[in-house]
């Protein structure tokens, strides 16, 4: 990071922190009992009840519990979504607004495939429609068609200059393509636009931004602008997983185990357990550690064919903790017959390593760094394959990089142990939070 | 990552659903354009020049582009600078694939001489006002031209040509910068006559350039056409159906039967003048059974852009342009584009209209017309196949053109180069159908009335075959009684009219003198 963008970021990151300068509250204490998308749900229902013949309401009502699994990470909002949607059509067959709500819940049930069918009808139906590019750029993006998704997030871009939807994607994209700075460039310029009441939305965008904080290493101003978000949206499920990475890098393992914990019995996903499983194992809690871990594999392997899924956390499972590397690459493959996005890329790699298919390793990690994402794991991952085929140098490249990143990831341990054997000495990097 | 689509980027807030829409006049078609004043086009000109000056020597095309619409003229203190974050361009496609062969590019500055004074004009008499307690200049002498403190906002700008990706910057003889003509604040501030000429520039290599606030040349009875086309009613007794007495063909014409909704405004205006064979694909000025006589011409609007991918200098979010609009043909954006497609019409290339053919073949806006007569007005079926000369190159604007020759479908002003300049005295306002070669839809010039011609082809069909109910004293008299501009054009490039003053600017509502019947 050049010296001046440090300081823009951390000027940010103070501002953020003090809730007067920029966090408005909501006003009335009634509003403030629900969520934003809890109170849509409620108006829509009353509306509903008031007169159960327009279509529009039901839409409205489906947009307000697909806002509301995203709050909460309840999927079963999309199911009861969709039983909104189909009264909506059948009140006014095909209409455009209840489709894109469609599209909507579909890439929320990680259906993405159909999603970008649909989407893509969408566009060439309402060309000027920024939301349905939103749409091709988050279907194209899972999976995995970054030219795609670019194009339509430049579409929005250029449509409505300054859109926040635009500008969240075109933040994502620029992470995937390794720009940190410049995504966080965008993510604030959203987060200035965002209405005050907006609170879930308001609190997404920090924990974003505390995201690219934490991938490029800053890790008090990660927790800065996690704790922020906690304070908008107590328990938001995304902020207590992100911040207990934080923790967790800090050797705080217990308040990080306390907040997976909060996460997980709020929200009982496979994948929650399995972040919780790693980090009691990390701070050597064996036996719960175990437990977890076999909880995790059980819910997971039970979703294993259904779209939304953890796959790719059963691979890293199989790999790393109970080395099944057979049904590693099993799951895998399985995964990447949907998508062929970097994450998958990745997690097909380590599969193949594991295998000690490293040739063939490589250039499923090779595939996913060319889209130039800057990802401690990847890197790491990497130097390993490249280690196996003997190029050490290579492997020194890549692991150097990843320490550079971010020197307190997960893997700066690994890291760290790997470049001492293949190298003498190595010292913490310059600009380590 | 499961069940984190949510994560990625899903932010819907309710208010960027359905993006709501106008159906707006013809100077604000599109939904981003009506958001996006300064970058909205009203017009495109494009027409073999005429006049005294053209005598001998290499025939000459006029190019305008007109943006900004519905400049108040009295509306100081600032008027109306153009942007210098537009990019302004002047396409030309000469080999008929609806690509840019040659562009004119133009970019403006603007620069302050007396950064405290409140008002960007001012000025009186020949030597200025002075404090009769100091004895020191207050205000500066009238403005006859561009070095006169008067002119205390004062715009320079650039004019460059791109031909096969070689960029030449386009100079006066003696190096000395290009002005735009400012508005014409009033008699007292300004010699605007004096000034307009002073910014007309002719240059070595015969070509001329012009950029300033001028009368808006377009005209139209606006307020009916967009009150769901409610065309007042003249003598016919039919609304928007003209006698042949009031169809007064002539250029001249003195004729207006209705309200000039433009008269009295401004717009900005940018004029180049070229000839012909530094436009053509041969170099050569063709004869007009020549394809190569037939050149497309659109211009545009375009604004830096935010792009997702961060420009190679990484301190910056912008990268190149984005397109805001685009004019090829009049009305076909505000008219034929449905309301859900217009931006991105708007900001696509001509060469990719393939997606709007739909819009071209069946415009919806004939249907709507046919139901508000009500079965008075006989339309032609679709497809529209009569109207494909406006988005191909085909006869009679390219006559000849073989059906390979067509190009892509592409809303590009289509102007048949070999084709003279019509004598004004002899040239029809109704163009091409008035049996004026030289007129619309071959090219465009200020004089042609397009919401006439536009109504009558579009609507009425007249270059359609015959089609059941079809009634020439209809179908070929449609029009919305508005025939002639309220001010004079020039002779002689760039033939635009005086701005209107600002101090005594008139605008002629329905139901004054001049401004014809209210119903």
């Amino acid at each position: 990071m050049r010296f001046e963008d440090a300081i823009v970021n951390r000027a940010f990151v103070l501002a953020l922190l003090f809730p007067s300068a920029l966090v408005a509250r909501p006003a009335d204490a009634e509003t403030e009992k629900l969520s934003p998308a809890a109170q849509k749900i409620q108006w829509a229902q009353r509306a509903i009840e008031k007169n159960p013949n327009i279509f529009q309401r039901y839409n409205e009502l489906a947009i307000a519990l697909a806002r509301r699994a995203r709050e909460t990470s309840d999927v079963s909002y999309y199911e009861q979504a969709d039983a909104a949607l189909q009264k909506s059509f059948l009140l006014m067959p095909g209409n455009i607004e209840g489709q894109k709500v469609q599209v909507w819940v579909l890439l929320g049930k990680h259906e993405f495939a159909k999603a970008l069918k649909l989407a893509s009808a969408l566009n060439q139906r309402v060309p000027d429609d920024v939301s349905i590019y939103g749409f091709l750029v988050d279907a194209n993006v899972e999976i995995g068609n970054y030219s795609e998704a670019e194009k339509a997030a430049q579409w929005m871009l250029d449509i409505r200059p300054g859109n926040v939807p635009g500008l969240t994607r075109a933040a994502y994209l620029r992470e995937l393509f390794g720009d940190l700075e410049g995504a966080a460039d965008l993510m604030r310029s959203a987060y200035q636009q965002v209405q005050a009441t907006e609170v879930e939305d308001r609190a997404w965008m920090l924990t974003q931004l505390a995201h690219l904080r934490w991938t490029a290493g800053a890790l008090d101003d990660a927790e800065g602008l996690l704790r922020q978000a906690l304070e908008l949206f107590p328990n938001y499920h995304y902020a207590l997983g992100n911040l207990a990475k934080i923790y967790s890098a800090k050797g705080q393992e217990a308040k990080a185990i306390a907040l997976l914990r909060q996460r997980y019995e709020s929200a009982p996903h496979p994948e929650n357990a399995y972040a919780l499983a790693e980090c009691l194992e990390k701070a050597r809690r064996l036996v719960e550690a175990k437990r977890m871990y076999l909880e995790f594999e059980q819910k997971a392997r039970r979703e294993l064919k259904q779209a939304d899924n953890a796959n790719r956390e059963l691979v890293f499972y199989y790999t790393d903790h109970s080395h099944q590397p057979a049904a590693a690459l099993r799951i895998a493959r399985l995964e990447l017959a949907g998508r062929r996005d970097v994450y998958t890329l990745d997690a097909h790699a380590w599969a193949l390593y594991a295998n000690g298919r490293y040739a063939d390793a490589q250039k499923q990690i090779e595939g996913a760094l060319s889209v130039r994402i800057r990802d401690a794991r990847l890197l790491y991952h990497a130097g390993a394959i490249a280690l196996k085929l003997g190029n050490r140098s290579q492997a020194r490249r890549y692991w150097k990089e990843s320490l550079e990143l971010n020197p307190r990831s997960e893997y700066s341990a690994l890291v760290r142990n790997q470049l001492g054997k293949i190298s003498p000495v190595v010292g913490l990097p310059p600009g380590a939070n | 990552m499961k069940r984190h689509y949510g994560i990625r980027a899903l932010l819907l807030i309710s208010s960027l659903l359905g993006s709501q829409a106008v159906f707006a006049s013809n100077h604000r078609e599109a939904p981003i354009t009506a958001l996006d004043q300064k970058a909205d086009i009203t017009d495109l000109y494009a027409f073999v020049s005429y006049g005294p000056s053209c005598a001998g020597g290499t025939p000459r095309v006029t190019l305008i582009l007109c943006v900004d619409p519905f400049l108040e003229p009295a509306n100081g203190p600032t008027w109306f600078p153009f942007d210098p974050d537009i990019l302004y361009e002047i396409k030309i496609d000469n080999d008929r694939d609806a690509l840019a062969d040659i562009t004119f590019k133009f970019r403006f500055t603007t620069e302050y001489q007396l950064p405290g004074v409140y008002t960007a004009l001012a000025g009186i008499g020949d030597n200025g006002a002075f404090d009769p307690h100091t004895g020191q200049l207050v205000v500066p002498p009238q403005i006859r031209d561009f070095n006169n403190p008067g002119l205390n906002l004062r715009q320079t700008y650039t004019a460059t040509v791109v031909r096969g990706g070689q960029e030449r910057q386009l100079t006066n003889p003696d190096g000395s910068p290009f002005f735009a003509v400012p508005a014409n604040a009033g008699p007292r501030t300004i010699d605007y006559a004096a000034v307009f000429d002073a910014g007309t520039y002719h240059l070595d290599d015969g070509i001329s350039v012009f950029a300033g606030t001028v009368d808006d040349p377009f005209w139209i009875d606006l307020g009916a056409a967009f009150d769901t086309a409610n065309f007042r009613t003249l003598a016919s007794g039919v609304p928007g159906v003209l006698t042949a007495a009031e169809d007064d063909p002539s250029v001249l014409t003195t004729q207006n039967l209705t309200s000039d909704t433009v008269s009295g405004f401004a717009v900005n205006a940018i004029a180049i003048e070229v000839p012909i064979d530094q436009l053509t694909r041969t170099g050569r000025v063709e004869d007009p059974s020549s394809p190569d006589a037939v050149i497309g011409v659109w211009g545009t609007t375009s604004r830096p852009r935010v792009t997702v991918r961060r420009s190679p200098h990484p301190s910056h979010s912008s990268g190149d342009f984005r397109q805001v609009q685009r004019i090829g043909n009049p009305l076909i954006n505000e008219l034929l584009i449905g309301i859900g497609s217009k931006d991105r019409f708007s900001m696509d290339q001509p060469a990719n209209d393939e997606q709007f053919a739909g819009f071209f073949l069946d415009p919806p806006i004939v249907h709507i017309v046919e139901a508000l007569y009500g079965g008075a007005l006989a339309v032609p079926p679709p497809p529209r196949t009569d109207l494909l000369p406006l988005v191909v190159y085909a006869p009679p604007i390219c006559p000849g053109c073989q059906p390979s020759d067509s190009g892509p479908i592409a809303d590009l002003l289509r102007l048949n180069t070999g084709i003279p300049a019509t004598p004004i005295e002899m040239a029809s306002r109704l163009g091409f159908i008035g049996g004026d070669v030289a007129g619309y839809p071959n090219g465009r010039r200020l004089y042609d009335d397009v919401v006439d011609i536009t109504l009558r082809v579009g609507v009425g069909g007249v270059l359609h075959d015959p089609f059941p109910g079809f009634d020439p004293e209809v179908n070929g008299r449609l029009g919305d009684g508005v025939n002639r501009n309220d001010a004079d054009y020039r002779t002689q490039f760039p033939y635009l009219a005086d701005c209107p003053s600002g101090r005594n600017r008139r605008h002629i509502d329905p139901g004054e003198p001049g401004g014809g019947p209210i119903n």
